[in-house]
């Protein structure tokens, strides 16, 4: 697998994941400093910097949250080291501040700042359009369609940015992140980490008023020599076939792209991007000039059909641009070969060589009573056992739950629908601060380890120095479970496994001033209703603490250790058919015997976290023999 | 589309080392020079939700997803999630299939209200993806890899199972070089004999119905 690639010296070919890739090529430019937050679909970046980190000595750091990962690359490359965070987009809202003055100050050492939108919104909250952040903040960006690209880029990345002294955005999108291809691995030849001396003039990194004013001018002529170099860069692909139709595309777009051209046979010219920001407006102007027709792939926003609209006022007038504007393609959710197969076929009158909808229509119809499967808790998950005791403690009473980002955003999902709002990393706490001002009903407020420490603290600051009457209840599962289990600042270690200051949460909260709090472990099923039931009673801010290390997690540590991972069963003698274990439990694990219609657990997935067995009225869901 | 070109629908629950099987058939190719891509994921429908991984293999693809239709094969390492989809299959195109199924806790919540209810089982699932293919195999990997010795082997037993298809173009000392390669040390021993006894099992079933190879 990719890990083991990516220490291994080239050259030589590898299959590889485009995350790893960027790992890769990463360390081909000799980074010396790494600081990310997980977020899906950047994830294996960080996992893939921590798991090799043992073979390399560049710092890294996961960091508490993105806003400090961008701050800790950006103090290093002040310094004169090569840096590389890594982000969602939503991430780079939360680093944005620092984002947007960096680009005035710049660096000295290459920087470089993976960004990654997630079109479809498979594990985000929106389908936000990154690319904004590019011209907004003047910062050059690049998108890479595929694993060796992203590679390739990834070094030119650090070119550039030393060469202009600004940080560089790639800007890439989940199906660029989570596509694996063959990528060209280099030789490694690093130099070995030494501290530098601090260079610089006083005040040489600090933007404001005058000095802020003598940036941006500054700014303003980086940005036109960028688009200088960018307008001759092999960085953006031309193919002139000669055609009077003409794609301009850029990342994930310009794969379904070409591949959409050859199922229609057809052979049009391609203008790919792969600077994005600055635009190449002489090479768009020049593409354009030859061709009649102009269609752009592009997901979300109509961001290069604005301005290669703009650019054809002067460079081809009369030059038919058809993209979203012209209803071939929506702005809304991921495109795929058969979306754009169709939009051309559209575009030129073609037909395409399969009827798509048809083909779903036929899908469809022997798809009836085909179950959905959405992602929900994993069998042990002690979210489910604290949901289902927060649901007895709260039976009768009406109450709102503001929620927060993490594997308990599920509760909202099927078959719970149990949640009231969501809306960013650690949000809970100021939205719960609100609706306690504006609602009747008792709020509680509830939120993960990993996300109390990214972006909930400053929340828990102003509710305690506000009095603000709401219940707290934080899931310290130990680790960023959603991402794939990674240390945070609860855990003793970090990137790497190198040791790491445990933070304790009731610690922190009572050097807060909160001396209410209740810690329970969720596992203990029904005696946690009643303490949970007084702490909601009383008035807040007080807090909850339910604590129980992710299943996966633990299990993952349990195989480690060659513990067995035990399973219930259920005992059919004594099973009454109350259901009480999927009626208030939903657990994969346990399904219904069309035999007898009784509970069954499947051995396989049972994590014997013993919750349902504590819940069963007739006591007929026991440890498995032989276990 | 050329005749080297084959692409593999992959499905199933999250958690049952879908990732891990891309990656081996994945890193074959890469020693065996031949080019693959895969569109994959990760993330938020990993816990325990429905899962897939597109896998092609061919010098030209670019598309990290297969097309509605595109797909040669679907390997489906959970029998619902075969008919999930459907769609992606060209026609007459193949079905490996395990024979386990997991119920989705929504199906049990619904089957526990209705008392006549019956769960969609492996002949509905066969019944049904019958009215787009004749190739349809039904592999018990779940018994073969606790056969193989352990329980987890579920992936490779289906990879073993698809890797008879003689469209399948990666060659099979390829892909035990990277099943070692690919899984922890002291678990390659078992995933070799589950590979073995998931080819085994297609001989006796996938090819009946498909041509394989030698």
């Amino acid at each position: 697998m990719g890990s083991a690639d990516v220490v291994r010296d080239g050259p030589a070919k590898a299959f590889m994941l485009c995350n790893e890739a960027i790992v890769r090529g990463a360390i081909e430019a000799d980074v010396k400093v790494v600081s990310a937050y997980p977020g899906s679909p950047t994830t294996e970046i960080l996992d893939t910097f921590s798991d090799v980190k043992p073979n390399f000595d560049y710092k890294m750091e996961i960091s508490s949250n993105e806003k400090v990962a961008l701050e800790t690359c950006a103090g290093a490359a002040m310094v004169g080291h090569r840096s590389i965070s890594s982000m969602k987009s939503v991430g780079m809202n939360v680093a944005s501040d620092s984002f947007f003055s960096l680009s005035y100050t710049g660096v000295k050492a290459g920087m470089v700042i993976v960004m990654a939108d997630d079109p479809q919104a498979h594990s985000s909250q929106t389908e936000q359009d990154g690319r904004a952040f590019g011209p907004n903040a003047y910062v050059p960006m690049l998108e890479p369609s595929d694993p060796a690209e992203a590679k390739k880029m990834v070094k030119r990345a650090f070119e550039l940015s030393e060469k202009y002294g600004v940080p560089v955005l790639m800007r890439t999108t989940t199906r660029v992140n989570h596509q694996s291809g063959i990528v060209e691995l280099e030789k490694i030849d690093r130099k070995p980490f030494e501290k530098l001396d601090w260079s610089h003039a006083p005040a040489r990194f600090t933007t404001v008023a005058d000095t802020a004013r003598r940036f941006k001018l500054q700014l303003l002529e980086r940005t036109k020599q960028l688009e200088e170099e960018f307008n001759s860069s092999d960085l953006n692909l031309v193919k002139d076939t000669g055609s009077e139709i003409g794609i301009v595309t850029s990342g994930a777009g310009y794969n379904y792209a070409v591949d959409a051209a050859r199922i229609l046979g057809i052979n049009p010219s391609i203008l790919k991007l792969g600077t994005t920001f600055p635009l190449p407006r002489k090479l768009i102007g020049d593409f354009i000039k030859k061709v009649k027709t102009v269609i752009i792939v592009e997901e979300l926003s109509p961001y290069l059909e604005l301005h290669v609209t703009a650019i054809a006022k002067d460079a081809n007038p009369s030059v038919k641009i058809l993209g979203k504007w012209t209803g071939h393609f929506s702005e809304a959710f991921e495109y795929n070969p058969n979306i754009v197969v169709d939009a051309f076929a559209k575009a030129l009158g073609l037909k395409a060589p399969v009827d798509y909808e048809a083909m779903m229509a036929k899908a469809d119809e022997l798809k009836k009573g085909l179950s959905d499967r959405p992602p929900t808790f994993c069998p042990g998950c002690p979210h489910r056992a604290t949901l289902w005791a927060l649901l007895q403690a709260t039976k009768g009473t009406k109450h709102i739950l503001s929620t927060d980002i993490g594997c308990y955003s599920m509760s909202f999902l099927q078959p719970l629908n149990y949640g009231d709002s969501m809306l960013s990393m650690g949000a809970c706490m100021g939205v719960a601060a609100g609706m306690q001002y504006a609602a009747k009903e008792k709020v509680v407020a509830m939120v993960g380890d990993s996300t109390f420490y990214h972006a909930a603290l400053p929340g828990l600051v102003n509710a305690i120095h506000h009095n603000d009457d709401f219940t707290l209840i934080i899931l310290d599962n130990e680790v960023t479970a959603m991402t794939g289990q990674q240390p945070n600042p609860g855990s003793d270690y970090n990137a790497g496994g190198q040791p790491a200051k445990k933070m304790v949460l009731e610690d922190v909260i009572r050097g807060m001033g909160i001396t209410d709090i209740t810690i329970i472990d969720p596992y203990q099923a029904k005696a946690v209703v009643q303490p949970i039931k007084e702490a909601l009673s009383r008035k807040g801010p007080n807090i909850i603490i339910s604590r129980r290390a992710c299943a996966l997690y633990a299990d993952r540590n349990k195989r480690r250790r060659g513990e067995a991972i035990l399973s219930n069963k259920v005992d059919k003698e004594v099973c009454k058919k109350p259901y009480t274990c999927i009626r208030s439990f939903n657990c994969p694990a346990i399904s219904i015997d069309d035999d007898d219609r009784k509970a069954t657990i499947s051995k396989e997935l049972c994590d014997r976290c013993d919750v349902c067995a504590k819940l069963c009225p007739f006591g007929s869901i026991k440890l498995r023999e032989g276990e | 589309m050329t005749s080297d070109e084959f692409s593999i629908y992959m499905s199933g629950v999250g958690g049952q080392g879908l990732v891990l099987l891309s990656n081996v058939i994945g890193s074959a190719c890469a020693s065996a020079g031949i080019r693959a891509l895969t569109g994959e994921q990760h993330g938020l429908s990993q816990r325990s939700g429905s899962i897939n991984i597109h896998m092609r293999i061919g010098e030209q693809i670019r598309s990290p997803l297969i097309p509605v239709a595109g797909a040669d094969a679907i390997l489906a390492l959970e029998a619902l999630e075969a008919l999930r989809y459907v769609e992606h299959l060209k026609p007459g195109g193949v079905v490996v299939m395990n024979k386990r199924i997991q119920h989705p806790i929504i199906e049990t919540i619904g089957h526990m209200k209705d008392k006549t209810a019956k769960y969609m089982s492996v002949e509905d699932v066969k019944a049904r993806l019958s009215e787009v293919t004749d190739k349809i195999a039904v592999i018990d990997a779940l018994a073969i890899a606790k056969q193989a010795g352990n329980a987890l082997t579920e992936n490779i037993v289906m990879l073993g199972a698809l890797s008879t298809l003689e469209a399948f173009p990666v060659p099979e000392e390829a892909l035990k070089k990277s099943i070692s390669e690919n899984v922890p040390k002291k678990a390659i021993e078992v995933n070799l004999k589950a590979f073995d006894l998931g080819k085994k099992a297609a001989f006796e079933t996938l090819c009946n119905i498909v041509k394989c190879k030698k």
